[in-house]
């Protein structure tokens, strides 16, 4: 009835988990041979690790369309222009420039003696072939770059941009992904697979992309701004941000890129690291369709916006980690002003005297769609309570992210919340989400006067002047309330203490060629 | 011979059916792909020119079976988002995953096999009601926080293990290894229960058998009659409950590989799903299948090895 066969099967079994257990227990005594050492860099190499929340999909910034594409991008190539971490705009690949009276002819004077990562110049013509690229069909950056009318090169170190009509945002969108300058010849050579073979001007080059676990650059021994001191750099995928923290704190990363809320005394307790928690340029609210009712309402919109503490909705979601707003434009942006971006604290009187103009004294209610994740289910849940003392019954409905944006698109919803990354020029935070029939536009916001301000505001070179115009802006959007803004969003970094030369730049991306590590 | 042919012919319309779930499930998911991909920076023209490259504008059946033409010759497609072909990425992928499900099952069946083996025999008694409440924590307690104790403990406390920085096996085999154990060990405890209290009483169904009996009888010792005539009756209800812990791990592992940062097969299929790379995602989920396939197989054969009556047709 019982085999030998059996007999040994099991007894191997059991043996070979035995041996299993007891090599195991030999890797965890091998106590003295610390955990960083098991990383792959051979030892005398200076190597960052970043830790990144995703994988970044596509190294080309012509077809880039993820957030943490860029970070990896800002590594390998250089871009046009530049941010400085005061949020100003400077001059990168470009030495100086110039813009015509009438806002439509920038004139490039490029810096020279720059050669790419493969050897080939950087020069007039590679920013043309790079313009071109940009504006072809398979380009994501076609409505960034789309007012270019042509490119001209009258010599080698000079690039003529002429605008088919003024647009003063354009030197902050050449700070991105639009600004990025790839090696022509490389993205000849390589075509549609470019995005796995990238090569820029920037400090580090590309090795290799371990698609979901790591990326790999080193350094550019021939980089024209000051002497890289790293080796490599290598970003590393933790999709799990607190798993990413206990990383930064054994050392197995140098740089974090999120630090979850609850995690960041954890961080600030631990003498080795550093939390570096900014206002970022983007924000999160409510759309409110203007044209669904109870929304066509224009006092109903305004008694949802002047009853939302924002405050307050900041202090429960992120522990104060985040930044009250009322504005797109964030504490860094040219635009900010306190007296717009400062909601007044919700009072009773006049919700209710609101509700009563809107033809509502008993108070209504409204579907407000949300996101399944659970940061957007518990700010569902806050804005709910906080309307509710107002007799303002909120009813959530969880939607799917694709279906979210389908809604947005199609002005399928009453409220709607979906906020904006955030750019670090006013306009692009704002025109295509309140001028009349822009694709960002979800709540059918129309107001031909704001229309009108928008349009001078791009327009316009003068700083000062635009500032005045976006303040006037959000003005009249304050009047209509068909977009509630709620907070800007923080970045929340974590640095080793072994890091020096970092500097958080508020566009949130994290700056490699002047850092160091100890 | 037969009994091989026989489940193996079995397996077509299982892969056939699971194919076309696959294929219509994604098309199901609210939200159009091209939508999602492009996110908010999505222009009408971008958005029509994305659904043209993909396919997208064609009708379902026509994209099925173009869809599984092609698989039928071994191409599993192009990534959406990565731009690599599918089988690459799962290639890539998978090498990790098998390892990290062998781990963690000869983890589970060292911590099991004693456990269950002395709950059993020593039923009622201390050594009983300790492993007995052992597993149960051991099944409650969340796998990611006990991934996150490990952690904590082992690297970030005592520095004795990494927590990440996983390589493959042929490139730094001590480096693998040594990034395996924690999330093993991790996983491997939690499996460890269900394993454990499936064996304690499959044991304990066997041990009060007649032939156990005749065996005592027979002044055969306890040590004897438990691990040469007991443990192997008591084996197939642990093997099918193995074959459906590996066929699960194969693909289910996505906490364990998140929080030790593992390019695993099971984030790959999650990632997927979130980036709507609906034609990673149709691949990963066949070749999934296929695993479970492959497992169960396995399984029936280990039946019959175990129990000759299974082969013959006879037996449960």
């Amino acid at each position: 009835m019982f085999s030998s066969k059996a007999h040994k099967l099991l007894a191997a079994l059991v043996l070979g988990s035995v041996v299993a257990l007891a090599g195991c227990g030999g890797g965890g005594q091998s106590a003295a041979d610390p955990a960083g050492n098991t990383q792959a860099a051979p030892a005398g190499k200076k190597v960052l690790n970043i830790g990144l929340k995703a994988d970044p999909p596509s190294m080309d910034p012509m077809v880039s369309t993820s957030l943490y594409d860029r970070q990896v991008q800002n590594s390998i190539y250089d871009k046009l222009f530049d941010i400085s971490p005061d949020g100003k705009i400077v001059p990168m690949l470009v030495n100086e420039y110039k813009v015509s009276e009438d806002g439509k002819i920038y004139t490039f004077t490029l810096k020279e003696g720059i050669k790419f990562q493969d050897g080939t110049d950087f020069n007039a013509e590679a920013v043309k072939f790079n313009f071109e690229r940009s504006l072809g069909e398979k380009s994501k950056r076609r409505g960034e770059l789309k007012l270019i009318e042509k490119v001209e090169t009258p010599d080698a170190k000079t690039v003529v941009v002429t605008l088919k009509s003024a647009f003063a945002p354009f030197i902050s969108v050449l700070t991105d992904r639009a600004g990025m300058m790839v090696s022509p010849e490389a993205a000849k050579k390589y075509g549609d697979d470019y995005l796995n073979h990238p090569v820029g001007t920037g400090p580090f080059a590309y090795v290799e992309h371990v698609k979901g676990d790591h990326i790999t650059l080193k350094k550019n021994p021939n980089y024209w701004n000051g002497e890289v001191k790293l080796d490599e750099v290598t970003y590393k995928v933790f999709t799990n941000t607190s798993a990413a923290v206990q990383n930064l704190r054994s050392g197995m990363v140098d740089i974090i890129d999120e630090i979850p809320v609850k995690e960041i005394p954890t961080v600030q307790k631990d003498e080795k690291l550093t939390a570096i928690t900014e206002a970022n340029m983007g924000y999160q609210g409510i759309y409110l369709n203007n044209t669904k009712e109870p929304f066509t309402n224009q006092y109903l919109r305004q008694a949802v916006d002047r009853a939302i503490d924002r405050e307050a909705v900041v202090k429960v979601l992120f522990d104060g980690y985040g930044s009250p707003a009322w504005s797109p434009f964030a504490p860094g942006s040219m635009a900010y002003s306190e007296a717009i971006d400062k909601a007044p604290k919700p009072d009773p009187a006049v919700i209710k005297d609101l509700l009563a103009k809107g033809g509502k004294p008993g108070g209504f209610s409204f579907k407000l769609q949300i996101s399944t994740t659970p940061a957007n289910e518990q700010f569902g849940a806050v804005i709910q309570n906080m309307l509710k003392q107002y007799n303002i019954n909120v009813e959530l409905e969880k939607v799917e992210y694709g279906t979210m944006l389908e809604n947005g698109d199609s002005g399928n919803f009453e409220a709607l919340q979906l906020g904006w990354s955030g750019r670090v020029d006013p306009d692009p935070n704002f025109y295509d989400f309140v001028v009349t029939d822009m694709p960002n536009n979800n709540a059918n916001i129309s107001v031909p006067e704001l229309d009108e301000v928008m349009n001078q505001a791009r327009t316009e070179q003068d700083e000062a002047k635009r500032k005045e115009l976006y303040t006037k802006a959000m003005e009249i959007l304050h009047e209509n309330a068909g977009y509630s803004y709620i907070y800007h969003n923080y970045d929340k970094f974590g640095v080793s203490k072994k890091v020096t030369g970092f500097t958080y730049v508020p566009d949130g991306i994290i700056r490699v060629a002047k850092v160091d590590k100890q | 011979m037969m009994f091989i042919v026989k489940r193996l012919l079995l397996t077509i319309p299982i892969l056939i059916l699971v194919s076309i779930m696959t294929f219509s499930l994604i098309h199901m998911i609210p939200g159009d792909p091209a939508r999602v991909i492009l996110g908010q920076e999505a222009t009408p023209e971008a958005y029509q020119a994305l659904r043209t490259e993909l396919g997208l504008d064609k009708p379902i059946v026509e994209q099925y079976f173009s869809w599984m033409g092609k698989v039928l010759s071994g191409d599993l497609g192009m990534s959406i988002t990565d731009h690599v072909p599918v089988i690459d990425l799962i290639s890539q992928r998978l090498p990790a995953t098998i390892e990290l499900t062998i781990g963690t099952f000869v983890f589970a069946l060292v911590i099991a096999l004693p456990a269950g083996i002395l709950a059993a025999v020593r039923r009622n008694t201390w050594v009983d009601y300790t492993s007995s409440f052992a597993a149960l924590g051991g099944m409650s307690i969340p796998n990611f926080w006990l991934a996150m104790m490990v952690i904590i403990y082992f690297t970030v406390e005592n520095n004795w293990l990494p927590s990440s920085g996983y390589v493959p096996f042929s490139e730094d085999p001590k480096a693998n290894l040594m990034a395996m154990i924690l999330p093993c060990l991790a996983t491997g405890l939690r499996e460890s229960a269900v394993l454990m209290r499936m064996l304690r009483s499959s044991l304990l169904e066997v041990i009060n058998m007649d032939f156990v009996r005749t065996a005592k009888a027979k002044g055969l010792n306890e040590v004897k009659t438990v691990l040469g005539h007991v443990l192997r009756n008591a084996m197939i209800p642990v093997v099918t409950t193995s074959g459906l812990m590996i066929a699960g791990l194969l693909g289910g592992l996505v906490i364990t590989e998140s929080i030790f940062s593992i390019p695993g097969f099971g984030r790959l299929i999650v990632e997927s799903v979130f980036k709507r790379d609906y034609v990673t995602v149709q691949g990963a989920i066949l070749v999934s299948a296929l695993l479970v396939v492959v497992v169960n197989l396995l399984v029936d054969l280990l039946y019959a090895v175990i129990d000759p009556r299974i082969k013959a047709g006879k037996g449960a």
